[in-house]
């Protein structure tokens, strides 16, 4: 009789932890990042390794053959990952600062998933042909919902629930 | 008999009780933070922190970035002579004048040409953690910050969250006080 009521007892803290704990983890629990990690862009699901920088207040994307449109933007994305060519619209310009000066560069909006997380984000666009990965994810991207460990690398597989 | 019967009893409410602890435990195990124990024992900073160069007690503001290989400080008026480098810190830091020995050079890529900058190791404290590591010398008067934190200093001890700065000010016993 005692042995059922302890069960039934710690069934029911079991329940209420079951009820509770998933809210508290999505709330406040961040995702723990690597130095690179594989992001998939949306929707034309093209993996691309990204450089987490904490260094770096804005993300920014290796755009090939950049041409400006109006309010458009089109470039193609590195040959490597596939040379796809991309229309956006500028958001805004923004100066960034680079170790070679102020540069003017387009912002657009792009959509991504890393880890379980899907996440809208602005980056700047520029020829990075010189830099090792083809996406830098700046802090502006990191600060909401990632913590990076720099001792990982590619721990965090993109896995969203709607991307198959 | 009766005997018996309160014997079964016993066995049977003692056998649900461990069927019960037994489910408790399947259940909590897999929820137990088992990848948070090791982040756990890494400390969370923000990504600005300040830190104390030792031995001279100079607290500066450090950019942590993990997007830099090594870490670096801005030396200026920096000359190296018979493998000593010889530098101030910025007039904001104090202007401090150091002469370390020079432990190696860095090959600097840039875009069109080559340049080598000296590395000397320096003591920090950082949180409760006394730092010893290799610091590349360069002139930073174009960038915020005197020191660049970098992976080679973060990746055993520390784990980076952009969401803050400052959360983790020096403690280490041998700091002064302000």
């Amino acid at each position: 009789m005692m042995g059922r009521s302890l069960s039934l007892f710690a069934l029911s803290v079991l329940a209420s932890f079951f009820l509770f704990t998933p809210e508290m983890v999505s709330a406040e629990e961040k995702v723990t990042i690597g130095t690179v990690e594989d992001v998939i862009l949306l929707p034309w699901r093209v993996k691309l390794p990204a450089r987490i920088d904490t260094g770096a207040a804005k993300s920014s994307l290796d755009a090939r053959e950049l041409t400006v449109h109006e309010d458009r933007v089109e470039f193609k994305l590195p040959r490597k990952y596939g040379g796809l060519k991309l229309r956006l619209p500028i958001i805004e310009w923004r100066h960034v600062r680079t170790p070679e000066g102020l540069e003017r560069r387009p912002i657009v909006e792009l959509e991504m998933c890393l880890g379980s997380k899907r996440i809208r984000t602005l980056v700047n666009l520029a020829d990075r042909s010189m830099v090792k990965y083809p996406l830098i994810l700046g802090r502006n991207f990191l600060k909401e919902d990632f913590v990076v460990d720099v001792k990982r690398r590619r721990t965090a597989k993109p896995n969203c629930p709607d991307i198959p | 008999m009766k005997m018996v019967s309160k014997h079964n009893r016993s066995q049977k409410s003692s056998a649900s009780l461990s069927v019960g602890l037994m489910f408790l435990l399947v259940l909590i195990i897999p929820l137990l933070p088992v990848g948070e124990a090791s982040a756990g024992e890494k400390m969370t900073i923000g990504e600005v922190e300040e830190v104390v160069l030792m031995p001279w007690g100079v607290r500066v503001s450090a950019r942590i970035d993990t997007g830099a290989a090594t870490s670096s400080l801005d030396a200026r008026e920096l000359t190296v002579k018979n493998n000593i480098a010889e530098f101030k810190l910025p007039k904001k830091y104090g202007s401090l004048q150091l002469r370390l020995p020079v432990k190696e050079w860095q090959k600097i890529r840039s875009a069109d040409f080559k340049e080598q900058r000296p590395v000397v190791e320096i003591t920090f404290c950082m949180g409760p953690k006394l730092i010893h590591t290799h610091v590349t010398l360069n002139d930073r008067s174009a960038v915020r910050y005197p020191l660049i934190i970098g992976r080679n200093v973060l990746k055993d001890n520390f784990v980076v969250d952009c969401m803050h700065s400052n959360c983790l000010p020096p403690s280490c016993p041998e700091v002064p006080s302000r």
